[in-house]
């Protein structure tokens, strides 16, 4: 079949959807790794804060939450954190400041648990109790079920963004398709009266639509893969990335993600074309 | 084989072209549809070639009563029958070659099967060295040649023209007729709509003429072209 005139606009509406699609998925990809990264590293660890009092937290109670921790069944390690290691954890968001070192902090407690090991934190919360009574035990569960909220409202943002684009896609491609049929009615009437079956003259549009699709698409994908490898190279050309969001660019493994854009653009635009063809052949005696 | 009862045909609520024709073409006759411009011979022409239901009455072709057939079984139908347009109607991005393969394409051939058979069609209708020229560059005379190949390269059983001869040579037109008329002797049902009355009565064959929608009975001739 001819390309006929006009069809570029469909191209660049293919390349554009292709490339917010990329974009949607990629930012799946991201928010998922950056999910996995953040719960992984909380996984099996606890945190115990030992309030101040004054200026600073009871050497007393820190010395008793220790050593009740490192007695207790399935954990492998308990260590206070140093003043040098509290103020790295909030320089990035107060900065490097002397101010901050008159600050009363409290004195924190990493507990690695071993791999497997179940601990009940309501009956260690209330022994640490009797022993540091400033002493509040976190086992991260409400900071990780907030991640993965957050991380399944991502996903499924980008669900809803991908299933618009899915159909905005569909629409264009059935709309030109029309058009296509329009700008080749005398073909179409030429095959039809000559007995092509109408599954004959269909092929010819989805083929047509299908090829123009996957290039388009591919095109757009391939914007968005280098807009993420620009992202993902930010520090080397001197902007320092926002240390506690997740990097922006795809991982090696992940691009490959972004092939399934052009191929599921190819096969929508395949099945609206052979859709819309067979029903506008349907008018026909 | 094909049979008209009463045959009436209107385009939406516009005056009937054509009215109450009744008539019928035997297996392998060979005929002419003769009549003024206006006179209905096109319109016709594509209730023969399933372009166009009738308004009323009943149409039969190849034994069968086309109200009563399914519309899943028409394109087999139209695959019996070989139409020239007057229009020619080829297809511009295709090759002279292409364009005279689609109806075995369409039947389902492949290219292995009919090369030679169209390239020994091109050249007995003058186009052996035009087979990979596009339509665009052939001369009115060719493009009906073209049209004329294709018609005939399935070897339909129902062969329809509508003014065949009407862009070529008279030398050009004697020879298209020689093919019809082979092909007609092969059991093709040939069917020629024209102004021509030279042609009309140098070809022993039966004429059907229509006048203001309406067939006139013509003088009984002999059916069967000898070309």
């Amino acid at each position: 079949m001819p390309r006929e005139k006009g069809a570029a606009p469909l191209d660049v509406v293919i390349g554009v959807m292709a490339f917010l699609a990329a974009l949607a998925l990629g930012g799946v990809l991201i928010a998922e790794r950056a999910a996995e990264t953040w719960s992984g590293g909380l996984t099996g660890r606890l945190s115990v804060q030992i309030l101040p009092e004054g200026a600073a937290a009871p050497d007393d109670e820190v010395a008793a939450a220790l050593n009740l921790l490192r007695a207790t069944p399935g954990v492998v390690y308990a260590g206070a954190l140093s003043d040098d290691e509290n103020l790295a954890l909030i320089e990035p968001w107060l900065g490097d400041n002397t101010l901050i070192e008159a600050l009363p902090f409290p004195r924190l407690i990493d507990v690695e648990l071993a791999p497997g090991a179940i601990v009940d934190v309501a009956q260690l919360e209330a022994r640490l109790a009797e022993v540091a009574p400033r002493s509040i035990l976190d086992d991260h569960t409400r900071w990780v079920t907030r991640l993965r909220g957050t991380a399944n409202a991502v996903l499924f943002s980008a669900l809803a963004i991908l299933t618009l684009i899915a159909i905005a896609t569909a629409a264009s491609v059935a709309f030109a398709t029309r058009a296509g049929l329009a700008a080749h009615r005398e073909m179409v009437e030429l095959l039809h009266l000559m007995g092509a079956q109408n599954r004959f003259i269909a092929r010819a549009f989805e083929w047509h639509y299908f090829l123009g699709a996957l290039i388009a698409a591919s095109f757009g994908a391939l914007a968005a893969g280098g807009a993420f490898a620009a992202a993902g190279g930010l520090d080397e050309i001197g902007l320092s990335r926002v240390s506690f969001l997740p990097p922006l660019g795809l991982q090696m493994v992940e691009l490959p993600w972004l092939l399934t854009v052009p191929a599921a653009a190819a096969l929508i635009a395949w099945v609206t074309a052979r859709l819309s063809v067979l029903s506008a052949l349907r008018e026909y005696y | 084989m094909i049979r008209f009862e009463n045959v009436g045909m209107r385009y939406g609520a516009g005056p009937e072209i054509l009215r109450d024709l009744t008539f019928a073409l035997e297996p392998g006759s060979f005929s002419f549809l003769t009549g003024p411009s206006g006179a209905g011979k096109s319109t016709l022409l594509k209730l023969l070639f399933l372009a166009e239901r009738p308004s009323r009455g009943l149409i039969s072709l190849f034994g069968e009563d086309l109200a009563l057939t399914a519309r899943a079984a028409l394109p087999s139908l139209r695959r019996r029958i070989g139409v020239v347009f007057q229009e020619f109607r080829l297809l511009n991005h295709l090759s002279v070659f292409d364009n005279v393969a689609l109806p075995l394409r369409i039947a389902g051939q492949h290219s292995g099967q009919y090369t030679k058979d169209i390239e020994e069609l091109l050249t007995w209708v003058g186009l052996g060295n035009r087979i990979h020229a596009k339509p665009p560059t052939l001369s009115g005379g060719e493009q009906q040649r073209v049209a004329i190949a294709r018609a005939v390269v399935a070897k339909p059983d129902l062969l329809l023209a509508d003014e065949p001869t009407g862009n070529v040579d008279p030398d050009i037109g004697r020879r298209l007729i020689r093919l019809f008329a082979e092909l007609n002797r092969f059991g093709t049902t040939v069917l020629i709509a024209t102004h021509d009355r030279a042609l009309v009565e140098s070809t022993p064959a039966r004429e059907l003429r229509i006048v203001d929608g309406i067939l006139v009975q013509m003088p009984e001739r002999k059916s069967g072209a000898s070309g």
